[in-house]
């Protein structure tokens, strides 16, 4: 690592006073440091955000409304998340390790950058680490990039598990920086790589993300997240899905759905949950509604295998959601 | 903050881990496997949650109560800050009793992982254990008790606990760079050429050495130009000299460029940065094949057979073997089959494994004065994490052109070896750094240059063609094998013709014929691992006799029965072996039984297998099940020599301590040699202690490779310890004989100082034996594989202690179900791609199923009290049968390792979405 000045604030506003376009926040730092550790990221300050009031979890009329610095361990294990969002907590406890979960906040997670090799890699050409350079995944090694939303200059999938199910679930993030506060739908929180896969989302430098709130709704309790991945134990997804679902009798009255590992964003299939709405919970509605999901997808040499699997995802996710009812 | 109760005062430096931070203060039980949040073996309590310390910044910690696990018997949870320092807590209690280690690098860990999370503790997934396969973790865990107290000379054959048990749980064992600090202690970084193939046109290091912190930058003009072999064995000429310190030829992205040597580890990287290099870049070649065609580019032009073993240059050929053999009145393997009723021709690959030993490579040198101190030269001392000491002295020595009296080699408890460890690889450079600086030097390989520098499994395609008569008996069995052994031939000859030897030598046929070369490539070198080839030929092999028994209709076992050699065959591989191999004893046909038996009885109620979903939980009747066997055979010791010496001493408090060489690196010997002793000399277990692994204290000792340390070390710690039997017998007037507390009485009082020795030369070597089987289903839809039963049958001879052979095998088992299913280094262009665990994927504890492990009841003639070594061999019959299940299932056969998801998906032509 190289060597850096270190703050300690105790409120936003301490936070937010000083910082410049070579300051980082430090959360869990299981991002950061990691990064910092490989000079992927080399910032000249650090301000420890740890001790700011950015904690606590409550549930009212309006939602759930989560402290950017809530730990995901302790999200996870939130009876009020389990019962009301199962698939939110779901998606906390298939990410990463518990020591990881000990330490990682919410605010990070949705924050952590790609799991790109060639990202992690300063030898070798990558745009969204040094913009200009190249993209080393087109013709690299490119199993574990996305195929939908990617541009010619970036493939990397989102990371994210945790943002899968926030976006289908239409979470809003909020946001605090010098100029003020504002509140932004997670959905179009995130930004397409485009020409410009550096900049990953419409946080302004030194805009911190002080919490988010998961609208109520009758569906997020009947919800689940599947991911399927190379290793039963801690692992990125290949493809992930979280699905949701709002009933009467048999019949679907609403669906919420999207995809995670791949897309360059988490991916709300919207389509998918238009098909769903309406019909009877049967296998031959979720495989009628599955048949478009990847529209628009283009694989690469290693990944030609992901429109297909996601759409088995999808079915398995919908299928095992009915079941459990 | 405090550490383990006792307030730590130093201010942590900016950009410093807290895990950097802990160790610099001394809490050593905080080990590095990765750096990045990847394998746990870093993990602490901090205020009481378990966390990855290497991703913590040490400022953060800075109010915070850390406990590690030296520290976690008194104040983890529950714990009394007032008991003993060295009281364990309950959980590190259940590791010792569970056996559940065996390197024990990644269980200061574990135990602070778990001892942190409020049950269930679950999966551990933030944990990497490589030795194990997890089982005697999930027994600890689950509170079992694996390990036995033995009455006074009753050792042999009981699972006692590791004589280390205590101190590795505890993290107070010391790995390599686990002592303190030497004062002034300077930091190597690497250059690692950018290039596949290169020539260096010039290199100017005068900005490098003039960078702060800096006292040395070395290129190859400033090395010697000696030619040598990373690879280590008894005979140095069994590798071809194809290696420089520091060469002007660049063959592989990561080969060293320069070294710098300074104050700290990033001072030494920021002055390679100012080393200023033109290169001439060379036409590269990757694949072997192509390597091996005409006008191929040469990677080592103008090497010989005769000055450096390299079998044929001009083709890119290190090493070969073509041989055909027909017993009388058979014509040939064209011949046969050709007239055969079934034959099967086909390819199978595998690909490039890491050994992932938690531990990665690392050495300390310094210069010390002499024996007798004053007009004495200084000798060059080396504590490094190797598999071989004596070897690395010695080419050390030769190296640096200096008498071996002057260098002495130590390993410390090695974190893990799989092979990868017997090899020179970091060792030359810190002793060359502290003969110039004069000043002690240390360098420790990061995990990415464990995957980019250090040698790794030795990729392989493997040709079969077999043939059977209408009644299942084998005709002819041919093979013809390419391995890629990438930069240098470090190891090639050794693989390949241990990789075709026992693999061929187990089936009895008429015909055999081999034809074996293993091949220069621009790739990152390949080297020792686990199996040394057999594993990558019985996979092709098992897979060959298995498709020909499914032509036949004959049950795949009943196929075995009737085609694996008995007692009195000749070992036959492509022409008739003479040597030193022999039946010490014969299990092979037990083996094959226990599986066959195990397989067909539902699940042994003693040991359930893993909790898996109901098959029909998802994508219903998409779900085939299949069985399917693999065996192996392996030699218990190398050929053409393996020496060893062990000392059985009286020491001053009426204990004994053992001298040997061999090294410990969770194998175990140290568990098995103080068996061994205690058994011999009727005392008990405790009464012994093993003194291993330092050149200067020990005789001479090959190393602990080729699975030899329990035999062969063994065999010269058995005869060592009734020799002093006997001499204590007789001081003693033979008045004690058989009563054994009287001998450590007398002991104790009277006999200090007397010792015994012994030697074996290694030789002759006998045969042990491995089965495994698997029944798994296949998901079609998605090609996930669940493995529903796994069984293990091994012929060890007479089990010395069996928990730790158990482990052997759970470990075994583990590694190869990784290489198996789900571990590839993804190399492109020669630059490989997979440089972090979380790209890598070795298994984790949900990945490993629970093997059920069963032995065959022989007596090794050969061994110590009818013991065989199992070390290496569990590895190589698991990925066949894993092949085989599947086949079975699905009527499909992979071929190519690993049977990753997506590969087995689409071989089951499911991409196409049904
Ligand atoms: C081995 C390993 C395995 C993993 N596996 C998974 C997985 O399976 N699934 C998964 O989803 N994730 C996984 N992760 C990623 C992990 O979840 C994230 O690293 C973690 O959530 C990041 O949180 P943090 O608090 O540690 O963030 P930090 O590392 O502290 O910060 C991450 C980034 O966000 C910024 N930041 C943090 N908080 C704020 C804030 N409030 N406002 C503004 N900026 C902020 C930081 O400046 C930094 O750029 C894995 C990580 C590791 C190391
Ligand atoms: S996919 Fe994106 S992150 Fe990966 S190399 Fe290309 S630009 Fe970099
Ligand atoms: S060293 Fe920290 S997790 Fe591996
Ligand atoms: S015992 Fe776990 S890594 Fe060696």
């Amino acid at each position: 690592m190289r060597p850096y000045t270190f703050a300690q604030p105790r409120s936003v506003r301490e936070a937010l006073r000083g910082a410049g376009p070579d300051t980082a926040f430090l959360a869990g730092g299981t991002t950061l440091v990691d990064l910092m550790k490989l000079e992927v990221v080399t910032p000249e300050r650090v301000v420890d955000i740890n001790r700011l009031p950015l904690d606590g979890i409550t549930l009212d009329h309006k939602g759930l409304h989560i402290g950017a610095l809530e730990r995901m361990s302790d999200v996870a294990a939130d009876r009020r998340v389990r019962e009301n969002y199962p698939m939110v907590a779901q998606a906390l406890e298939l990410s990463a390790s518990a020591q990881l979960r000990n330490m990682a906040s919410i605010g990070g997670n949705l924050l952590q950058r790609t799991r790109c090799g060639y990202f992690r890699d300063v030898s070798t050409p990558c745009n969204k680490r040094e913009p200009g350079s190249g993209c080393s995944a087109l013709e690299g090694i490119n199993r574990g990039h996305a195929v939908l939303g990617t541009s010619d200059d970036c493939i990397a999938s989102h990371p994210s598990d945790l943002a899968v199910p926030l976006v289908a679930l239409s979470t809003v993030v909020h946001l605090a920086s010098a100029r003020g506060t504002r509140s932004v739908p997670l959905d179009t929180f995130y930004t397409l790589p485009g020409a410009t896969p550096e900049v990953e989302n419409v946080l302004r430098p030194n805009e911190l993300i002080t919490g988010i709130t998961v609208p109520r709704s009758p569906w997020a309790a009947h919800s689940l997240y599947v991911k399927v991945r190379d290793r039963q134990s801690y692992e990125f997804a290949l493809t992930s899905a979280a699905v949701a679902l709002g009933m009467r009798g048999r019949t679907i009255t609403s669906a919420r759905v999207a995809a995670g590992g791949v897309g360059t964003r988490p991916w709300r299939l919207t389509a998918v949950e238009r098909a769903l709405t309406g019909r009877p919970a049967t296998a031959a509605t979720f495989e009628a509604a599955v048949v478009r999901a990847a529209d628009g997808a283009q694989p690469r040499e290693h990944n030609a295998f992901k429109p297909a699997l996601l759409r088995r995802t999808l079915v398995r996710a919908l299928t095992e959601l009915q079941e459990s009812r | 903050m405090r550490i383990d109760g006792t307030e730590a005062t130093a201010e942590p430096r900016p950009g410093q881990c807290l895990r950097t931070y802990l160790r610099e203060q001394g809490a050593t039980a905080v080990k590095k496997g990765c750096d990045a949040g990847d394998c746990g073996a870093c993990t602490v309590l901090l205020d009481g949650a378990p966390v990855q310390s290497c991703l913590v910044p040490a400022h953060r910690a800075a109010d915070a109560e850390v406990v590690t696990a030296a520290g976690l018997g008194r104040f983890g949870p529950g714990g009394d800050p007032d008991a003993d320092p060295e009281a364990l807590h309950p959980v590190q209690r259940a590791f010792v009793e569970a056996a559940a280690f065996q390197c024990g690098f990644c269980t200061a860990g574990l135990v602070c992982t778990v001892a942190g999370t409020p049950p269930p503790v679950g999966e551990l997934k933030g944990n990497l254990c490589r030795c194990t396969g997890y089982r005697s973790i999930r027994d600890a865990l689950a509170g079992r008790v694996n390990t036995e107290v033995a009455e006074p000379g009753q050792a042999f054959g009981r699972a006692v606990v590791a004589p280390a048990a205590a101190r590795v749980v505890s993290g107070r064992e010391a790995y390599t760079l686990d002592e303190p600090a030497p004062p002034g202690l300077l930091h190597v970084a690497v250059l690692g050429s950018p290039h596949p193939h290169a020539r260096i046109i010039r290199i100017d290091a005068t900005a490098a050495r003039r960078a702060p912190g800096v006292h040395l930058v070395l290129t190859h003009h400033d090395v010697p130009d000696t030619l040598y072999s990373t690879a280590r064995h008894e005979n140095r000429l069994d590798d071809p000299d194809d290696t420089r310190m520091l060469d002007p030829v660049l063959r592989f992205v990561g080969q060293r460029v320069a070294v710098a040597v300074a104050e700290t580890p990033r001072q030494a990287r920021a002055a390679l940065a100012l080393v200023d290099v033109e290169y001439e870049t060379l036409p590269a070649v990757f694949d072997p094949e192509a390597a091996r065609q005409p006008g191929a580019p040469l990677i080592h032009p103008g090497r010989t057979p005769d000055e450096h073993r390299v079998a044929d240059a001009s083709r890119n050929v290190v090493a070969q073997l073509h041989e055909e053999y027909a017993e009388p009145g058979h014509g040939g393997v064209d011949a046969a089959l050709a007239a055969s009723a079934a034959t099967v021709e086909g390819t199978w690959t595998t690909d490039r494994v890491n050994h992932v030993a938690l531990e990665t490579h690392g050495a300390r040198a310094w210069l010390s004065p002499g024996p007798s101190a004053g007009a004495e030269q200084p000798v060059l001392h080396v504590r490094t994490s190797t598999q071989v000491p004596f070897l690395v002295r010695d080419e050390l020595a030769r190296l640096l052109d200096l008498p071996e009296e002057r260098v002495r080699v130590v390993a410390g408890r090695v974190g893990g070896g799989f092979g990868g460890k017997q090899e020179l690889l970091v060792e030359d450079v810190v002793a060359l750094a502290a003969l110039r600086t004069g000043r002690p030097v240390q360098w420790e390989l990061s995990r990415e240059q464990q995957f980019t520098m250090v040698p790794c499994r030795h990729p392989m395609r493997i040709g079969v063609r077999a043939g059977a008569d209408a009644d299942g008996h084998l005709t002819a069995l041919a093979i013809d094998v390419l391995a890629d052994t990438g930069a240098y031939g470090n190891h090639a000859p050794g693989v390949l013709f241990h990789g075709v030897h026992e693999s061929m030598a187990v089936y009895r046929a008429p015909n055999k014929r081999v034809d074996a070369e293993s091949v220069y490539t621009n790739n990152v070198p390949s080297g020792a691992f686990r199996g040394y080839g057999l594993g990558q030929v019985q996979f092709a092999i098992e897979g060959a006799i298995d498709e020909l028994a499914a032509r036949l209709g004959i049950d795949p076992v009943e196929m075995r029965r009737r085609n694996v050699i008995r007692p009195g065959d000749p070992f036959v591989v492509g022409r008739p072996v003479d040597g030193d191999l022999e039946y010490g004893s014969y299990g092979l046909d037990q083996c094959l039984d226990l599986v066959e038996e195990a397989l067909a009885r539902e699940p042994s109620p003693v040991e359930p297998p893993p909790a898996v979903e109901p098959v029909e939980t998802w994508l219903h009747g998409e779900w085939s099940v299949g069985t399917g066997v693999a065996l192996a055979m392996i030699a218990t010791i190398p050929p053409r020599g393996h020496f060893t010496h062990a000392r059985v001493t009286v020491g001053a408090d009426g204990d004994f301590v053992v001298d040997v060489g061999t090294a410990e690196f969770g194998n175990g010997t140290t568990t098995v040699h103080a068996q061994i002793a205690a058994t011999e000399l009727g005392v008990p277990v405790d009464r012994v202690r093993v003194r291993s692994s330092d050149t200067a204290t020990a005789g001479y000792d090959t190393g602990a490779f080729g699975s030899a340390g329990s035999v062969v070390a063994g065999l010269a710690v058995q005869r060592a310890a009734q020799s002093l039997k006997t001499t204590l017998d007789s001081l003693s007037a033979g008045h004690l004989s058989g009563r054994t507390d009287a001998i450590a009485q007398i002991a104790s009082t009277q006999l200090a100082g007397v010792w015994a020795e012994a030697t074996h030369d290694g030789s002759p070597r006998s045969v042990a034996f491995n089965v495994h089987g698997f029944r798994v289903a296949v998901h079609r839809g998605t090609g996930e594989v669940r493995i529903l039963r796994s069984v293990h049958a091994a012929d060890a001879g007479v089990v010395i202690n069996p928990e730790q052979l158990r482990g052997q095998i759970d470990g075994g088992v583990g590694q190869a179900l990784g290489s198996a299913m789900t571990e590839r280094m993804v190399v492109r262009d020669g630059v490989v791609v997979t440089r972090t665990l979380r790209h890598y994927r070795m298994p984790q504890l949900s990945d490993v199923p629970v093997t059920e492990v069963l032995f065959a009841d022989t007596v090794d003639r050969l061994g110590p009290r009818g013991a065989k070594s199992m070390s290496e061999a569990p590895y190589n019959p698991v990925a066949p049968a894993l092949a085989n299940a599947i086949a079975d299932a699905t009527g499909v056969r992979p071929r190519d390792l690993p049977i990753q998801r997506d590969r087995l998906w689409e071989l089951l032509g499911a991409t196409s979405d049904r």
